[in-house]
């Protein structure tokens, strides 16, 4: 939870127009959808999750800057993970698109004020990297879909290696996000 | 310093994406792997981007001094010296009586693609004072919003003075005869000037190019042109800023006494400068009397505004009604006052038994019993406070001194013309 206080969010929600307020409609709505998707490919959905998303989804849309989005994408797959039985749905690409949307918007909205106007620039950037991060779920999934039937979750080497490159990458990332500050610092 | 500090975006995209891509390998669910996918592309391109330099932020103000209702530009730089800022954010939070275009004083662009241009604000000030403006909080992103980084020393913020707009006004009265004027008026005190006053014998010390020959040769005894004195007529104008009344809501909008007051002696400064008369400024107000002592000239008007700029109303201040010092001799007082406390009208009185000539000019805003309808008390206040004070004013007006509220154009006429009358008289008994 940031600082801002509840008055202060809706006033700021308030004065919100044009991408802004587009941006914080897409906020709510991609998680929704995705519980829905999740629900069409599972035939059922618990109804705790489904409510705790869509509150978590409207405090993300009044406080952007949170970590409330953490949360609900965390809900949202672990929704998907319980209740979701088939590794190769299609569906699958949906939620993920969905998800992409949601972080896109999220991390939007928290670019600029909300009464501030986009330009043409800025709004064309952030339609065409989420775009180009949609098409590497597509292309995860036809990999995934490819790669099925030889069942290769089932190596244990491969496992191995592929949790030992998990961890390379979150050092990376680690350092990335961390390191870079401390030396600045120094 | 400033730093980039990784935003909670990145935080979530860097945290959600590796805790889903480990679930999916240690529960054999590839299918968790396509959730993971775009949030590990998210955090790993943020990564890449990140910048570690911090940008170069410059600030500055189109002008440092403008009248009611113009406008200026608040002007923001950022230099990039990597080239990976996305976005810059600019948010000017105006004062009060300060308008800002965009609203709210707001402006996101894309950096690389936008350049600096768009990130300059519109200020427009509303009313007459000086003012802090600025400085505006600068906000860089980079790709993502992955990283932020925020300005937190940049240049200290800048006064903008807003000069008062003066009301129309203009007099077709003849001006008032004092004992020393230029410009327009004529002297009725002879001495040397260029204006013709008759032709006289000589006397010890008269030039003798001053000499009128076809007289002297008909008379048969040295006669030589005299002249008017060139003298500028002294107008002071006494501003009573010890009490504001009324609301303001700045040009355009509901005006205060104070308001009333500094537009109208805006213009009737401008009118006796343009023609060719010294002003002088005699204002009190919070900050005691200010003063500005009288001189003519187009440079001498900016003063005068600056200095009508700078006044801070003085509430709850005991008025006394005494004369403030430094009106000078045979000057033409204007005295610019709400009249509500008895003290502004004996200070009139005071004056004029000093022998200048004085005109109390009534600047309470005409709507003053309507300002607040949603109480009816305090209307009913007002109208018996204004009943106490035309009573005041008539008291005054039968001890001679001259009470004309503020109107704009021709205001002054009617009681000017009957200066120039008066005056007339005056110096003809002189001569």
């Amino acid at each position: 939870m940031n600082e801002q206080s509840l008055e202060e969010a809706w006033w700021l929600l308030s004065r919100t127009r044009g991408a802004g307020l587009l941006l914080r409609v897409l906020v709510v709505v991609s998680p929704v959808t995705a519980l829905m998707c999740t629900r069409f490919a599972a035939d059922h959905s618990p109804r705790v999750v489904n409510i705790s998303v869509i509150v978590l989804a409207v405090l993300c849309a009044a406080f952007p800057d949170g970590h409330m989005g953490l949360l609900v994408v965390l809900l949202v797959a672990t929704q998907w993970f319980a209740t979701v039985d088939s590794p190769t749905t299609p569906w699958s690409i949906a939620v993920a698109v969905l998800l992409t949307v949601f972080h896109s918007s999220l991390a939007a909205a928290t670019v600029a004020p909300p009464a501030a106007r986009w330009t043409r620039a800025m709004c064309r950037r952030w339609l065409l990297r989420p775009l180009a991060v949609m098409l590497a779920s597509a292309a995860t999934w036809a990999v995934i879909a490819a790669t099925h039937r030889y069942e290769i979750a089932s190596s244990d080497v491969l496992i191995a290696a592929a949790l030992v490159g998990l961890a390379v990458a979150g050092m990376w990332a680690r350092n990335g996000t961390l390191a870079a500050r401390q030396f600045r610092q120094d | 310093m400033e730093k980039w500090r990784p935003t909670t975006s990145h935080v979530r995209a860097l945290i959600s994406g590796l805790l889903l891509a480990v679930v999916a390998v240690l529960a054999r669910r590839p299918d968790l792997l396509v959730l993971a996918t775009p949030l590990i592309c998210v955090s790993v391109w943020a990564a890449t981007l990140r910048p570690t330099q911090s940008p170069v932020v410059h600030q500055s103000i189109g002008h440092r001094t403008v009248r009611e209702g113009e406008a200026t530009t608040w002007h923001t730089s950022i230099e990039d010296p990597e080239g990976l800022v996305d976005d810059a954010v600019v948010v000017l939070e105006p004062p009060t009586y300060m308008d800002t275009q965009p609203i709210d004083g707001q402006v996101a662009v894309s950096l690389r693609d936008d350049g600096h241009a768009p990130l300059d604000v519109v200020v427009r000030s509303t009313r007459w004072g000086c003012r802090r403006v600025g400085p505006a909080h600068v906000v860089a992103s980079s790709a993502w919003a992955g990283f932020r980084w925020e300005c937190e020393d940049f240049a200290d913020s800048l006064t903008l003075v807003t000069l008062p707009m003066s009301s129309r006004f203009d007099a077709s009265a003849p001006p008032v005869r004092s004992p020393g004027l230029v410009g327009v008026n004529r002297s009725p005190r002879p001495g040397s000037g260029t204006e013709f006053a008759t032709i006289r014998p000589f006397q010890a010390g008269d030039r003798l190019r001053r000499i009128h020959w076809p007289q002297s040769i008909r008379t048969g005894t040295i006669h030589v042109t005299s002249t008017w004195a060139e003298h500028d007529r002294h107008v002071v104008l006494l501003v009573d800023a010890l009490e504001e009344v009324g609301d303001s809501d700045g040009i355009g909008g509901r005006a205060s006494s104070l308001d009333v007051s500094m537009r109208a002696a805006g213009a009737i400064a401008e009118h006796f400068i343009g023609c060719g008369d010294r002003v002088g400024l005699v204002v009190l107000g919070a900050r005691g009397a200010q003063r500005l002592p009288a001189a003519a000239g187009y440079r001498h008007l900016r003063r005068l505004l600056e200095t009508m700029a700078a006044v801070q109303p003085a509430h709850a201040t005991l008025d006394d009604g005494r004369m403030p010092r430094g009106l000078g001799d045979g000057a033409l007082v204007l005295m610019l006052s709400p009249l509500v406390s008895p003290g502004a009208l004996q200070r009139a009185m005071t004056i004029a038994d000093h022998g200048l000539q004085v005109i109390a000019i009534d600047c309470l805003p005409i709507d003053i019993a309507q300002q607040e309808p949603d109480e009816p008390f305090v209307g009913i206040a007002w109208r018996i406070e204004l009943l106490k004070r035309d009573r005041d004013i008539r008291q005054a007006r039968e001890a001679g001194i001259a009470v004309v509220a503020w109107s704009g154009p021709g205001s002054l006429d009617v009681v000017l013309r009957d200066l120039h009358r008066h005056a007339g008289v005056r110096a003809g008994r002189r001569q």
